[in-house]
C-alpha cells in the first residue's frame, strides 16, 4: 500500500522538471501568439538585388473547404497545392518579383490564443527574399495587411514591369458573401472587396497586364466588368472549376513565354495548357476563357443593366442559394444573347462527361444567373 | 499523477482543436472517394453498379433522416435539399431513369470519378452547418 506513495515521492523532482519545461515551452509559444505583436519577420530583406521586369501578385484563399482527390484517390488540399505551385513559379522566374499571400484558416492554440492567419512570401529573381506571417484584415478593407506588405517590399517601378495578378480560391460571390471564410463566417467577401484590394495593388500604376481568376464562375459580365478596370486581359472559368485549378507550370520562365507572343499570346497559351491538363483528369465540365478586356467592354456595358437587375433580385432573397437560383450560360438567356457576345472572348470548353449538360457543345464564355422554377422577380 | 493529468489535458486540448476546423465536408468527400476506389478495384460491372447504387442510397437515407430533424435551420434544409437532388440525378443517370441514358459498363470508373469531382468544385454555394454535417456522417457510419 505504501509503495505508490514512495514512488510518487521519488518521482517528484522529475515531475517538477517536466511541468517546468512544459510551462516554459507554453510561455514561449504564447508569447509568439500574442495579438499585439506586429508582423513577424522571419527573413531579412535584401536591398541590393537587381530590378526585375516581371511582377506577380498571387493571392491564395485557403480559409475554406479545399480538399480534393486525384484519379487514384489520393487527397490534397487545393490551397496548399496552389502555394506549392506559386512558390515553384517564383523560383523558376529569374527575372521576376513575386508576392505570395496565403490566406490561411484562423487557428487557436489551446482554444484561446489566436495564431496568425496569413503567410507572405516575397521572391525576387528566383530567390526567396522574405517570408512573414501576418494577421489577415478583420475590417471592411480586407486587403490592408497585404497592401502594406506589397508597398513595403515592392520594387516601385511598376509602370515599367509586366504585371500579373493571380487569385486562387472559391467562387467569389457577387453579392452577400457571408461564409466565404470558414473561420470568419460573418465577415463577407465579394467581388467588391476584391476590387477594393485591386485599387490598392494598382495604385497610380497602370493596370495589370494579365489577371488569372482561378475560381468557379469567374466569367460573369459583372465580375469581368468589375475586375476589368484593373487588368488588360483576364483568364477565368465561366463555369465550374475543379479544385485542381488552372496550371501554374505555364507561369514558369515568363522571360521566354511572354517574349515570343506578348501578353495576349501568353494568355492564350496559358488557357490552352490549363484546359488540356484539366480535360485529361477531370470528368466535370472544363471551361477556360480569355477576356480581352478592352474588346469585351461593349458587351459588358450592353448587358450591365439587365444583369444588375438580376443581382438586385437575388439580393432581395433572404440568402441566394442553389435552391432558388443557379448559374447558366448567358447564351441560354435571350436578353444576353447579343451579337457582341463573342467579341473579345476566346473560350476553351468541354462539357461534363455525365449529367444533364453532357451534350452541350459550346459555351459563350459568359455565365449568368437564372432562377430555379419561376423567373426572378423584378 | 499531477504531471500526467497536466500533460494529458494539454494533449487533449490540442488534439480536439484539430478536427473542429475540418468542417465535416471532408468526410462526405471521403465517403464518395472510398466508393470510387472500391468501384475501380473491381472488374465486375455489376459489382461496380451495386457499390455506386448503395453509396447513393445510404447517403440519401442519411440526408432524409437529418432533414426530418426538428433542429435543422432553413439554410441547412436548403443545402440538404440541394444535395439530395444532386444525388437523385446521379442515381437516375446510373440506372438510366428520368430521361438519362444508362451509364455504360465501360464508363462506370469514369462515372465514379465524376461523382467525386462534382463534390469538389471550387464553388462555395452549398452551405450546411457543421452540426448537420456531423449528424449526416454519424448516420452514414451507423447505416453502413
Amino acid at each position: 500500500m505504501r509503495e505508490p506513495y514512495n514512488r510518487s515521492l521519488r518521482g517528484t523532482p522529475c515531475s517538477m522538471r517536466v511541468v517546468g519545461a512544459c510551462c516554459a515551452a507554453l510561455a514561449v509559444l504564447l508569447c509568439s501568439c500574442s495579438a499585439d505583436l506586429s508582423v513577424q519577420r522571419e527573413a531579412h530583406q535584401e536591398k541590393e538585388v537587381p530590378a526585375a521586369p516581371y511582377s506577380i501578385v498571387c493571392v491564395i484563399h485557403g480559409d475554406g473547404d479545399y480538399l480534393y482527390h486525384d484519379t487514384s484517390g489520393n487527397k490534397y488540399e487545393a490551397n496548399e497545392k496552389a502555394l506549392e505551385g506559386a512558390q515553384k513559379v517564383a523560383q523558376q522566374n529569374p527575372q521576376a518579383e513575386v508576392f505570395i499571400f496565403h490566406q490561411r484558416p484562423g487557428r487557436h492554440f489551446l482554444f484561446f490564443f489566436p495564431l496568425r492567419d496569413g503567410e507572405f512570401y516575397y521572391y525576387r529573381n528566383g530567390r526567396l527574399i522574405a517570408t512573414e506571417s501576418y494577421w489577415r484584415d478583420q475590417k471592411e478593407s480586407r486587403f490592408e495587411p497585404e497592401l502594406e506588405l506589397y508597398r513595403r517590399f515592392g520594387m516601385g517601378n511598376q509602370r515599367e514591369m509586366i504585371r500579373l495578378f493571380l487569385y486562387y480560391g472559391h467562387e467569389i460571390p457577387e453579392c452577400g458573401g457571408a461564409g466565404y471564410d470558414a473561420s470568419y463566417p460573418d465577415r463577407p467577401f465579394t467581388v467588391g472587396h476584391l476590387v477594393n484590394g485591386l485599387k490598392g495593388f494598382t495604385g497610380d500604376s497602370a493596370r495589370f497586364n494579365l489577371m488569372i481568376v482561378s475560381t468557379c464562375f469567374g466569367g460573369t459580365p459583372y465580375t469581368i466588368g468589375a475586375l476589368g478596370t484593373f487588368a488588360r486581359y483576364i483568364i477565368a472559368s465561366p463555369d465550374n472549376l475543379h479544385l485542381s485549378y488552372f496550371d501554374f507550370h505555364s507561369l514558369e520562365h515568363l522571360e521566354l513565354s511572354v517574349r515570343d507572343g506578348g501578353v495576349s499570346g501568353f494568355a492564350r497559351q496559358f488557357a490552352r495548357r490549363s484546359f488540356d491538363r484539366l480535360t485529361g483528369d477531370i470528368q466535370t465540365a472544363v471551361s477556360v476563357a480569355v477576356y480581352d478586356v478592352d474588346r469585351v467592354q461593349e458587351y459588358v456595358r450592353s448587358v450591365h443593366s439587365v444583369y444588375d437587375h438580376t443581382l438586385t433580385a437575388l439580393k432581395r432573397e433572404t440568402e441566394p442559394s442553389l435552391s432558388t437560383a443557379e448559374h447558366c450560360d448567358c447564351a441560354d438567356l435571350s436578353p444576353y444573347a447579343l451579337p457582341a457576345m463573342n467579341e473579345g472572348v476566346e473560350v476553351f470548353y468541354r462539357p461534363a462527361r455525365f449529367g444533364r449538360s453532357k451534350d452541350k457543345q459550346s459555351h459563350s464564355g459568359w455565365e449568368c444567373w437564372r432562377r430555379r422554377g419561376p423567373q426572378l422577380r423584378d | 499523477m499531477t504531471t500526467r493529468i497536466a500533460l494529458g489535458s494539454i494533449m487533449m486540448m490540442v488534439v480536439l482543436a484539430l478536427p473542429a476546423h475540418a468542417g465535416g465536408k471532408h468526410e462526405l468527400q471521403q465517403y464518395f472517394n472510398n466508393a470510387a476506389t472500391r468501384v475501380k478495384a473491381t472488374d465486375n460491372p455489376s459489382e461496380k453498379r451495386t457499390i455506386l447504387h448503395e453509396s447513393f442510397q445510404t447517403m440519401s437515407r442519411a440526408l432524409e433522416m437529418v432533414e426530418r430533424s426538428s433542429s435543422m435551420s432553413k439554410d441547412d434544409g436548403a443545402g440538404i435539399e440541394y444535395l439530395k437532388a444532386t444525388l437523385q440525378e446521379k442515381q437516375d443517370e446510373l440506372a438510366g431513369h428520368n430521361g438519362y441514358a444508362r451509364v455504360s459498363d465501360e464508363q462506370l470508373n469514369a462515372f465514379s470519378a465524376y461523382v467525386v469531382q462534382d463534390m469538389e468544385q471550387a464553388d462555395q454555394v452549398v452551405t450546411i452547418s457543421l452540426v448537420a454535417l456531423l449528424l449526416i456522417i454519424i448516420i452514414i457510419i451507423l447505416l453502413v
